[in-house]
């Protein structure tokens, strides 16, 4: 422990960066990947990452910024590595049996499969969105794409997933 | 706010890693040691070792052909200074 601390900053304790973020950056790179065991991997490069990279950041909200920004980058990568799971489009994914309205506790699980068969790029702006509660002009700088198509993909995203569930049998309130 | 958003903020909650996972990014990066010399000056390093080993083979080489052209020279000399004795010598 403290041969780490020697190295940090003042202010950029890497132990206190971790204990901070480590939920956000294992829960955006779980909710993208839907694999825990990658997700710990991806985790921990994250941060092995920002260890070798502290004496570039600045302060604990650069920290922060520079953590979910790299978790959004091996999140991708590591999608588009795996070949074993080809890409389906949500609209293709087979319909279940309807067993009628589904519990609560079922809604998320079922909820987090659907995310999971959407396309990478509007499936990550859909977790910054909803995960992170960041606003489409925040996801469109930390992913590099054009605040218009953010908006695009929250709103053809919301209209499948609301059209799947719909057809699922969970009633609109 | 839509039920399908409200929906969507429960089921992408964050969640935490597993216990161990603290420690074991801390073991990780205990393991890996922190690079203090800058990267450029490690290559700097490596360029000035290869171009004096480069520079010194280049004038060990010259040394050595320096000394068979003195070599040269010298039997040369005494070949020619031989011919001038016989020459010399058959003077009448």
């Amino acid at each position: 422990m403290t041969e780490l601390e020697t190295v940090v900053q003042p202010g950029c304790d890497f132990a206190a960066l971790m204990r901070e973020h480590r939920a956000m950056v294992f829960s955006v790179v779980y909710h993208f990947l839907h694999d825990r065991d990658t997700a710990e991997e991806i985790a921990q490069d994250v941060f092995l990452s920002l260890h070798r990279n502290l004496r570039a950041i600045q302060s604990a909200a650069h920290a922060g910024f520079w953590l979910r920004k790299v978790a959004v980058q091996r999140s991708i990568d590591a999608s588009r590595k795996r070949m074993r799971r080809p890409q389906v489009a949500l609209e293709d994914v087979a319909e279940p049996v309807a067993r009628g309205v589904p519990a609560d506790p079922m809604l998320g699980e079922t909820l987090r499969r659907l995310i999971a068969t959407l396309p990478e790029t509007p499936r990550m702006v859909i977790v910054l969105r909803y995960q992170e509660d960041l606003d489409p002009t925040e996801i469109a700088n930390l992913m590099a794409i054009p605040v218009s198509t953010v908006k695009s993909h929250l709103q053809r995203s919301l209209a499948l997933l609301r059209e799947k569930l719909v057809r699922r049998g969970v009633r609109e309130e | 706010m839509d039920w399908l958003e409200d929906e969507l903020r429960q089921a992408l909650r964050r969640k935490d890693p597993s216990p161990d996972f603290e420690a074991r990014v801390m073991a990780a990066a205990r393991r890996r040691p922190v690079l203090t010399m800058p990267r450029w000056l490690a290559a700097a390093a490596a360029l000035l070792v290869i171009t004096s080993a480069g520079l010194g083979y280049r004038y060990h080489r010259g040394q050595a052909a320096k000394a068979q052209v003195m070599t040269a020279m010298r039997l040369t000399g005494s070949k020619l200074s031989r011919i001038q004795m016989q020459i010399k010598a058959a003077r009448p």
